[in-house]
């Protein structure tokens, strides 16, 4: 029987995954609207994206718009090849599941 | 279907949630990037407004020839104060290379129309079928463009309907131009605007279901 993947840890946690799958259909992305479109709060948001800067999977770039901070996230090319190798990890995971 | 644990205790419905979950936030990153509805609609009433003056203030040199650059220099104002209000009112900033694709079409289409209107007219090489047979089919090609990069069906239709409006007025009489002109401003930029808008709200309140 052949070898099943691993699921990349850092991808897997849900927090994680949903963040990263709407980064990739967006060019950059800002802090609030993260948060608002996964229903997290701050400060598990802040921590889930402090591991995913770690990893290299996302960009963090502060900014003012007018008088007001932003944080901007982007999905690094290193996010894009990680996300698409969990994506085919999770596809050979289920197919062997059928 | 037979179920599964790896060795860190994920299982195959774990698996299944995950796939979901990606499905339902890409598809939602998708819908937050479109909101544009509410700008064909302002251009549509943005180039009816000069004919509506023109036809309150006949025979006037002056709103003749001034009525289309400030109707169009109003609507740009409109444009950039609305989106403004809306980015700062929102706090978020989500751009997509779609997104700007799309914008840049349009952006385009706006200066091609510019300089070509701009250059007839001070060149006096202008005649109301020329311009408005040139205005239909540059916003046709923008609608058609647009429809190929969003796969739209929707919008594909509406860019046929400006381009054979803008091939018709070559056939037909000179005093129906106004009308085609008027017609095409209602359905192809009022009325489609205000569909897309109303898709937008349908996906927001689908949006809102899911999220309660």
């Amino acid at each position: 029987m052949p070898e099943l993947p691993d699921l990349d840890p850092v991808i897997h946690g849900k927090l994680r995954l949903a963040v990263l799958s709407l980064l990739v259909g967006v060019e950059e992305a800002d802090f609030t609207w993260l948060r608002d479109k996964t229903a997290s709060t701050d400060g598990n948001l802040g921590a889930q994206m402090m591991k995913l800067e770690e990893a290299g999977y996302v960009s963090m770039q502060k900014q003012f718009a007018g008088r007001k901070p932003q944080t901007l996230y982007r999905m690094t090319p290193v996010g894009r090849k990680a996300l698409a190798k969990y994506v085919a990890a999770l596809k050979t995971l289920l197919g062997a599941a059928l | 279907m037979a179920n599964f644990k790896t060795e860190d205790g994920t299982t195959r419905d774990d698996l299944v949630q995950r796939v979901a979950l990606m499905e339902e936030m890409i598809a939602e990153g998708r819908r937050s990037t479109i909101c544009f509805g509410w700008i064909f609609v302002l251009w549509g009433l943005i180039d009816l407004a000069p004919i509506g003056w023109q036809l309150a203030v006949p025979h006037s040199d002056w709103v003749d020839i001034w009525s289309w650059p400030i109707a169009i220099a109003c609507g740009f104002a409109i444009q950039i104060l609305v989106m403004a209000i809306r980015r700062r009112r929102s706090g978020v900033v989500c751009s997509s290379m779609r997104g700007r694709s799309i914008s840049a079409v349009w952006a385009m289409m706006g200066l091609t129309a510019m300089l070509y209107f701009a250059g007839a007219m001070v060149a006096h090489k202008s005649g109301p079928i020329a311009f408005t047979a040139a205005m239909l089919m540059f916003v046709g090609m923008a609608h058609g463009t647009s429809a190929m990069i969003l796969r739209w069906r929707a919008q594909g239709i509406v860019a046929c309907v400006w381009w054979i409006g803008g091939v018709a007025l070559f056939f037909l009489s000179n005093r129906y131009w106004l009308q085609v002109f008027v017609g095409e401003m209602c359905f192809g930029m009022i009325g489609f605007g205000l569909y897309a808008m109303w898709l937008e709200r349908r996906n927001s309140s689908a949006e809102g279901q899911t999220n309660a």
